[in-house]
């Protein structure tokens, strides 16, 4: 086992978000490599706080000698919730695919209610945190937009996840559309979910479940010669890590080695000359909030890459900090103060930046930060598009808040 | 395509690269896991073995790596360092030509160079009194070590609800925090004391909290280092990480290397082992500062063969295995600290096929940085030194 390379020397503790701020929480050393001397096979798992773990492999990342500590702790979570009773609360988050589903369908309705006094009361009683506004759905999902966009030589399937398809099938447009614009054929593939909501709330059967179906569907893709395209990072992780790895899916390690991160799969393209951008200016300030789950991936940050390569932009990078929503741990009420407190270490490093915009990949990341310092929220593709062969419009940089007149 | 890859998070590693990036180069880290330097104290240890290490370090054997380096450059080289710590906030206090020492969590005192301005104590250790604070629950730092051993002195314990020294750092960036612990250094009844409290002054801004206590208690304050989890290490490595992507640096967290691409007598890129694929990062020019045996530079086998991980390098080896110890472990210079990669006076390692591969921290041979303590400033001048012949290659 892994966890006899340990030597102790707590870096990974440095790194741990959780144990900085809650605690009922030992460290990811003692969570994982030490604790785990004592979890013998058929005994029955006791310590409830593995469950404060928010999984976000900043300790597995940390570790100089190969650890594998942040797996070492999830086992122990998916045992725990095998012999424990199920909050609702995890068998909501681990299907919020289903949710995502029915909830699209009835956006309007839905976002309603969840913004009534009546919605948040009741979300509350279940154990959902309504300290951040829930997410809004959308009733054109991506799944039903255009599934096929550009022509070219190059060809990707683009796995988009459920957040880009219920809340914000724009943003996948934007992805998609600009594929198609660097001359990549562009398809939007049949899928499910990742499967990393249903891993990270316990219940590994459902997640092997999505984790075979989407294998089963990118592999056809791959077979005919497209490359697979995320830009969820956290859907990314579980594609080149979970599906060959915990999940053990078959075809899992084919669609892991030919799956792209979007960023890697353009700056790949522009090194091999086989893209010759011409970066229009955008004038802006933007600090870049890497996941957690991107500097996990290990492709280093692409997105950075290609920042430097936009006249105009100042970027700072900031890699040090979780969001503290990770997925759905911050939306469950038992985990709302530890979610909260991260939440404002992360937003205290991009504030002192006091930078235009706030840019970062992952939804989660995009939701509480977003939130919490107020910032215009960019995903790294609305900045890239904006400057991409100068077809730099103000509207473009953002659905939401365009930027002011005297930034353009 | 990058000028330079840094093989090499550590500090290493890091001074190299913000050089290299201050030059205007493109640069690229590559680093499995974080460096070593985040357990250690913070202070810059440049030859902690003698008082004065400037003047004494023509006494080295004429085969360490700062012999080979020259003394000019080991002095230019601590002075871009403190420099660039300034840019980040981190303020280093210090003279190379003199050492100056600092209370440990146990009572004595250790001789380093630079130290940061949050440690800083300018008064005499053996006869002044201090008033040391500690909190309630904390592991791994008890005042009364420090009592036993030093005459003039007492000790408080605050209870602040926080009981490790990550939660505190991160707590003392709270104004809450920060004015509640004010006040409970102002209701002390120890006159003329200076306060001692160990390194967890915050994590993000230590010089300005260190500042407003000093201010609003009328105290001198100074912080004492702890056993890892350690907060001036990781603002040390957090520092240098920071100034290096403020100059456009990027860095690949990742796993192994997993191969190495080569054409002729030059390396081409190297490959990390991410998730799913290997990632590819190319390159002009390649440091490696991988680090010794504790950061996974070097690797021993039983049978007294010792291996460079990354690029399978020729390793100098001082004798047989059962040769690697003195006897007493505690007694410093064992053999086995002048294990490591021989270079040649431009930085690159001997008797190698690579004319674009440079070599510099602690993995280089003879470097024996526990018997001269001199661990973070060997890191320090030859990773810049080895910056300064990459940048002649890339001309």
């Amino acid at each position: 086992m892994m966890f006899e390379h340990c030597i102790r020397c707590n870096i990974c503790t440095e790194n741990c978000p959780v144990f900085r701020v809650n605690k009922k929480f030992p460290g990811p050393k003692q969570a994982g490599p030490d604790a785990q001397r004592f979890r013998l096979d058929g005994e029955e798992s006791v310590d409830s706080w593995v469950e404060l773990c928010l999984q976000c492999k900043r300790c597995e990342v940390a570790c100089p000698y190969g650890v594998n500590v942040s797996e070492i702790i999830l086992k122990a979570q998916i045992k725990y919730r095998q012999e424990h009773k199920k909050p609702i609360t995890s068998i909501i988050f681990a299907n919020t695919y289903y949710m995502g589903l029915i909830n699209s369908q009835l956006a309007p309705a839905v976002n309603r209610i969840s913004q009534l006094g009546l919605g948040k009361t009741i979300a509350r009683a279940i154990g959902i945190s309504t300290k951040l506004p829930l997410p809004q759905y959308r009733v054109l999902t991506l799944s039903k937009s255009r599934s096929k966009v550009g022509k070219g030589e190059r060809k990707v399937a683009f796995f988009y996840g459920c957040y880009l398809n219920f809340n914000r099938p724009d943003l996948g447009r934007t992805i998609r559309d600009l594929l198609a614009r660097m001359g990549i054929e562009v398809v939007l593939p049949k899928q499910v979910c990742c499967g990393l909501p249903a891993l990270g709330n316990g219940d590994i059967e459902t997640a092997r479940r999505f984790a075979t179906k989407n294998a089963t569907i990118l592999s056809e893709y791959i077979d005919k010669g497209y490359s697979v395209v995320y830009a969820c990072t956290s859907c990314g992780l579980a594609l080149t890590r979970d599906y060959p790895g915990i999940l053990d899916v078959p075809n899992g390690k084919k669609v892991a080695e030919n799956t792209y991160n979007v960023h890697e799969y353009i700056l790949k393209l522009i090194e091999e000359g086989n893209v010759k951008p011409n970066f229009g200016k955008v004038n802006m300030k933007i600090a870049y909030h890497i996941p957690c789950h991107l500097k996990a991936i290990g492709i280093g940050y692409p997105a950075a890459s290609l920042f430097s390569m936009i006249p105009g932009l100042t970027y700072h990078v900031l890699d040090d900090n979780c969001c503290g929503l990770a997925g759905s741990y911050g939306f469950k009420t038992k985990n709302e103060e530890t979610s909260n407190e991260l939440g404002r270490i992360a937003s205290a490093s991009i504030l002192s930046l006091e930078p235009d915009a706030l840019v970062t990949d992952c939804g989660a990341c995009k939701m509480q930060l977003g939130h919490l310092t107020g910032l215009k929220t960019l995903d790294p593709a609305e900045v890239i598009n904006a400057s991409f062969n100068g077809h730099y419009k103000p509207t473009e940089v953002s659905t939401r808040q365009a930027v002011p007149e005297s930034k353009t | 395509m990058y000028d330079a890859v840094i093989i090499g998070g550590g500090i290493s590693g890091l001074m190299a690269s913000l050089w290299l990036a201050t030059k205007g180069r493109r640069v690229a880290v590559v680093s499995k896991g974080d460096p070593m330097c985040c357990l250690s104290t913070g202070c810059i240890d440049v030859l902690g073995h003698t008082d004065s290490p400037l003047k004494d370090m023509k006494k080295l054997p004429s085969s360490h790596p700062y012999r080979m380096i020259g003394q000019d450059a080991v002095e230019e080289s601590l002075i871009f360092f403190k420099e660039i710590m300034e840019t980040v906030g981190l303020n280093y206090t210090g003279d190379p030509s003199r050492n100056t020492e600092i209370l440990t969590p146990i009572g004595t005192t250790k001789t380093t160079c630079f130290v940061p301005t949050t440690m800083q104590v300018s008064f005499d250790l053996e006869e002044e009194y201090i008033h040391v604070i500690s909190f309630k629950g904390l592991k791994d730092f008890y005042p009364s070590y420090i009592i036993s051993r030093k005459k003039n002195a007492s000790f408080s314990i605050f209870d602040m609800d926080v009981y490790n020294t990550m939660g505190l750092a991160h707590a003392f960036e709270e104004k809450a925090f920060l004015g509640r612990f004010i006040r409970m250094i102002r209701d002390l009844e120890v006159p003329n004391a200076k306060i001692a409290i160990p390194a967890v002054l915050g994590l993000r801004s230590p010089g300005r909290i260190t500042e407003e206590i000093r201010m609003e208690t009328e105290r001198d304050i100074f912080e004492i280092p702890t056993l890892p989890p350690s907060i001036p290490g990781l603002r040390l490595f957090r520092g240098l990480k920071k100034a290096f992507f403020e100059k456009g640096g990027h860095i690949y967290w990742g796993k192994e290397i997993a191969s190495i691409e080569k054409s002729g007598n030059k390396i081409e890129a190297i490959t990390l082992a991410g998730e799913g694929k290997p990632t590819r990062v190319h390159g002009k020019a390649f440091l490696l500062a991988t680090g010794s045996f504790i950061s996974g530079g070097l690797y021993a086998t039983r049978e007294s063969k010792a291996y460079e991980t990354v690029f399978d390098l020729p390793v100098y080896m001082p004798d047989k295995r059962h040769k690697w110890f003195n006897d007493d472990f505690f007694k410093t210079g064992h053999p086995i600290e002048r294990a490591g990669i021989q270079a040649t006076e431009s930085l690159r390692p001997k008797d190698s096929e690579y004319e674009n591969l440079f070599v510099s921290g602690s993995i280089l041979a003879f470097s024996e940085i526990m018997k001269y303590q001199c661990g973070h400033g060997l890191g320090i001048s030859t990773g810049v030194t080895a910056a300064k012949h990459m940048d002649g290659y890339l001309k």
